[in-house]
């Protein structure tokens, strides 16, 4: 059973006061991110590297001896707010006008550019937290002793957020800001120029980002993963409190601070998960979140999804050609190990390449063809591969069949997820898919916990009891289970040339055939509806079809390639499942290579998933330690320059040259490419 | 020298022609209105002059100068006031906080006016009273209202309206024209889209016709009114 420890007023004050601490950092960071998304519609990935470099500022200042806590206080959160307004200028500016989505992308890249620069600057060893001088004695309240510290960061978030309110209530800045979140262009008929403060907004909520920085900095250790570890919770913090409310964000973040304690204190083996549900339950009860208003919030004119459909310069016939000689170059590649590249080059590129592309394939399947840009596909690539290995685990040991496990299980949390949250659109949708993804994560790495609070239970009751299903951080998965196709039962030992395996060859079919279907699929009438939804849903609705209905269709059958594509990888990895199989930053890598090869072609992801493998595996081999910054980079550029992707190069260049010898640049055949 | 001048503009969306080579002009101190039928380009030819819909062909000339895909805030501080057909009032905000965005942006013309100006008027009176209202609490006609005023306080010479009376009560339309008859009087020009064609002759003294994306009748309300035939091809309404 259950066992609550005796709760005294005592301990109860001292987690709410460790809440409040903790949620004070998510206020802080959750304002800014909520009114930036607010007037801009901006999803600023990048708001918890503002923070991170918050701390690194004061950690920089205060061990040079510039000054101590509190000069770090007023003068890294300065730092921070002009590298936000220039990462406006810079970046962020070109891409107002295009759909969110853009956005999302954009900060991601300069995620991973921040966080390297972090490391190159500052190295990957933790620093100790910061010398708050006074603040760090203790003081006794009602009997109970706390750290000065923790009373000060309640007070001065208290404040910091007030002062912040008051720019929003009584100034004009905050008055065009605010009127800019509910209707930009209507501020622009008024004769004010909204873009001038869009500058001046991002420097505001960089600067309450990186004051939450110096907090932090104030308590714990300042790491290079910071950043990443906050955005989540401050996500969730918007979410629920209401996108663009400041209200929402202020009390959203107490809430989750003051949740999170007790539920740490109380029912430890849940945390990390009640978040989840609260954020999921609250969108699905309130899609708008606590304190949010969608007929004060206007989204502006959305933008379009730059898709590379149509973009190609090759006829159906030559791109056939072309695809089918590529199938061939792979299925002969085997023959070049130990002549021009080692077998490493095929067992682990090649095969990383058609996996990817296949886990790529799956995310265009939804983004690229239905405009729903999930967050948490990597849920369905976990739950795949974990699946998989189960199934192998614990029914039967044939690959086939767990293959199969996966596929199915895949598809039926996509049904669920589907069902539950397509009814929310845009950046809701991205948002509860992400919630979704990190509920299963959470749940991977606590299973074990769960498993020794819910078994003595079961066990006292004579049921069956939970086996071990995901070992929490070691992951599952046995040397034992050897699967058929490397050698084992079902075909022996089978490997060719020495070193590649016959089950090279079975990925390389089962990707083939996905993309075949999938090409079917979106050739079929039901792609066309799909297509229609994505250009506009609601015309779509008024031609008779019930597009929620054709979303969550594609939504399954994009869950279950990700499903498979995750069962792949975990057969390859030695039979293996992981909650890394299970991270955010897998969603975020592979929306980054979709784009990148250009979305909505289907074949543009998987040339996505070669170029971007292949560069981190050239800058790794290379022995550039940054390679994740320079991926950054190149994806950032991407972005803002070849939004179609690489498969709109060719197209690009041909515009080019034509306009230079006076064709007209336009017109290119729009063929549904193959 | 007009004061606002269309010379054969040409717009639309995407692929689409709306505006197939509109001409028109609207002199100082002039109620000039604009009707047809419904999907005719009346709301584009406003959009493309307030910058939402870039021409593709032809000039506008405001004052003389020239304002073709000039911005939108930019054309606001030329002294153009934008009302559009759903009136946009900032739903989140005060009527008073709706009011100061207009003096925030705008012109400095002879025409502006303080916010501490509207509640003097007598059109104004309801919004005096719910100063404090949030936009969204508004009645449709309050929202009008709101919206030609806060045009006023950003100090616009020429007032575009685009269907002001549209899903208003009677008693309601009668007021909105006749504040569009007393700030004319005061000689603020008013370029008028209207639907609903006894509020169009009554305060115009110009009339056009827009038929497929360009003009196909100028005259006097009285001369519209007398000439059947066009109202029957144009507008299909006979008044």
């Amino acid at each position: 059973m259950l066992e609550l420890p005796l709760v005294t007023a005592g301990e109860t004050l001292d987690q709410f006061i460790n809440g409040l601490t903790v949620g004070m950092v998510y206020v802080l960071l959750a304002a800014g991110l909520s009114i930036i998304f607010g007037v801009m519609d901006v999803i600023n990935f990048a708001h918890g590297e503002l923070l991170a470099l918050g701390a690194y500022f004061a950690v920089a200042i205060t061990t040079a001896g510039i000054g101590n806590f509190w000069v770090a206080l007023l003068v890294a959160p300065l730092a921070v707010a002009i590298i936000g307004g220039a990462m406006e200028r810079l970046t962020i500016r070109p891409l107002y006008g295009r759909d969110p989505l853009y956005h999302i992308l954009l900060t991601f890249g300069l995620v991973l550019i921040f966080v390297d620069a972090i490391e190159l600057i500052w190295g990957t060893q933790p620093f100790r937290p910061l010398d708050t001088g006074v603040l760090s004695g203790t003081i006794t309240i009602l009997g109970f002793q706390k750290t000065l510290y923790s009373y000060f960061v309640i007070v001065m978030g208290a404040v910091v957020a007030a002062g912040a309110w008051l720019v929003l209530e009584r100034t004009r800045f905050g008055l065009v800001v605010r009127a800019g979140s509910m209707d930009r262009d209507m501020v622009r008929h008024l004769g004010i120029d909204i873009d001038r403060y869009y500058t001046l907004v991002f420097a505001f909520g960089a600067f309450l980002a990186a004051v939450g920085g110096v907090v932090f900095a104030g308590r714990q250790s300042v790491g290079p993963g910071m950043g990443g570890s906050v955005i989540i919770p401050a996500f969730i913090v918007v979410v629920l409190g209401g996108l663009g409310s400041f209200r929402g964000a202020v009390a959203g973040g107490l809430l989750v601070g003051v949740v999170q304690s007790f539920v740490r204190w109380q029912v430890p083996f849940l945390e990390g998960l009640v978040v989840f549900l609260l954020m999921i339950g609250v969108l699905l009860i309130r899609p708008q979140g606590l304190f949010g208003s969608p007929e004060w919030h206007d989204p502006g004119e959305g933008g379009e999804l730059l898709t590379a459909a149509g973009s190609g310069v090759l006829s159906t016939r030559r791109r056939r050609l072309l695809g089918g000689g590529m199938v061939a170059v792979l299925a002969i590649a085997p023959l070049g190990i130990g002549v021009l590249y080692n077998s490493y080059v095929v067992n682990t590129i090649v095969v990383d390449i058609l996996i990817w592309g296949l886990f790529a394939l799956s995310l265009d399947l939804v983004m690229g063809y239905t405009g729903l840009v999930s967050l948490g596909h990597v849920l369905f690539y976990g739950l795949g591969a974990y699946a998989t290995v189960l199934f192998a685990v614990y029914l039967l040991p044939s690959i086939w069949l767990a293959l199969v496990a996966g596929i199915l299980v895949a598809a039926l949390i996509a049904w669920v997820v589907g069902y539950l949250s397509i009814r929310v659109s845009g950046v809701y949708f991205s948002m509860i898919t992400l919630a979704f993804a990190e509920l299963f994560a959470s749940l991977a790495l606590k299973m074990p916990g769960l498993r020794a609070q819910i078994n003595p239970t079961l066990d006292s009751l004579g049921l069956p009891t939970i086996p071990p299903l995901t070992n929490g951080d070691n992951g599952i998965g046995a040397d034992a289970i050897t699967y058929g196709l490397t050698g084992g039962p079902e075909f022996g030992d089978v490997s060719l040339l020495g070193e590649i395996h016959l089950y090279y060859y079975v990925i390389l079919a089962l990707v083939v055939g996905s993309y075949l279907v999938s090409r079917r699929l979106i050739d079929a009438p039901f792609g066309s509806v799909l297509q229609a939804i994505r250009e506009s849903e609601q015309r779509a609705s008024f031609l008779g079809y019930d597009t929620t209905m054709y979303k969550r269709r594609a939504f399954v059958v994009s869950g279950a390639l990700a499903g498979l594509a995750g069962g792949l990888r975990a057969t390859q990895n030695l039979g293996r499942a992981s909650p890394g199989f299970l991270d955010w930053l897998l969603s975020g890598e592979v929306i980054v290579m979709t784009l990148l090869g250009g979305m909505g072609t289907l074949y543009g992801p998987m040339i996505g998933a070669a170029g971007y493998l292949s560069l981190e595996e050239l800058l790794l081999s290379n022995g550039i330690d940054q390679w994740q910054g320079v991926l950054g980079i190149v994806f950032v550029l991407f972005v803002i320059f070849v939004p179609r992707g690489i498969v709109s190069i060719p197209s690009l260049v041909k515009q080019r040259m034509d306009s230079s010898s006076e064709a007209p640049p336009e017109g290119e055949p729009a063929e549904v490419s193959d | 020298m007009s004061l606002l001048e269309l010379a054969d503009v040409h717009a639309g969306y995407g692929e689409t022609e709306v505006l197939s080579g509109v001409t028109m002009d609207v002199e100082e101190g002039e109620v000039v209105t604009l009707v047809g039928r419904n999907g005719v380009g009346k709301t584009t030819t406003l959009r493309s002059i307030v910058g939402v819909v870039e021409p593709t062909g032809g000039e506008i000339r405001f004052r003389g100068e020239e304002i073709t895909g000039s911005s939108s805030e930019t054309v606001a501080r030329d002294g153009i006031g934008f009302v559009p057909e759903e009136r946009r009032v900032f739903p989140g905000l005060t009527v008073t906080e709706n009011l100061k965005m207009g003096r925030f942006g705008g012109a400095d013309t002879a025409h502006r006016r303080s916010v501490e100006d509207i509640w003097e008027l007598d059109a104004f009176e309801n919004l005096r009273e719910r100063k404090d209202s949030r936009g969204t609490d508004l009645s449709g006609g309050e929202q009008q209202m709101l919206a030609i005023a806060r045009a006023l306080v950003a100090g616009a010479d020429l007032l575009l309206l685009d269907e002001p009376t549209e899903g208003l009560a009677p008693i309601i339309v009668e007021r909105v024209a006749d504040l569009v008859r007393e700030l004319n009087e005061e000689g603020i020009t008013v370029l008028l889209v209207e639907q609903n064609v006894a509020v169009a002759s009554a305060l115009a003294d110009r009339v056009y016709i827009l038929d497929k994306g360009s003009i196909v009748y100028e005259g006097t309300p009285e001369e519209l009114d007398a000439d059947e035939d066009v109202r029957d091809r144009h507008l299909g309404i006979s008044m």
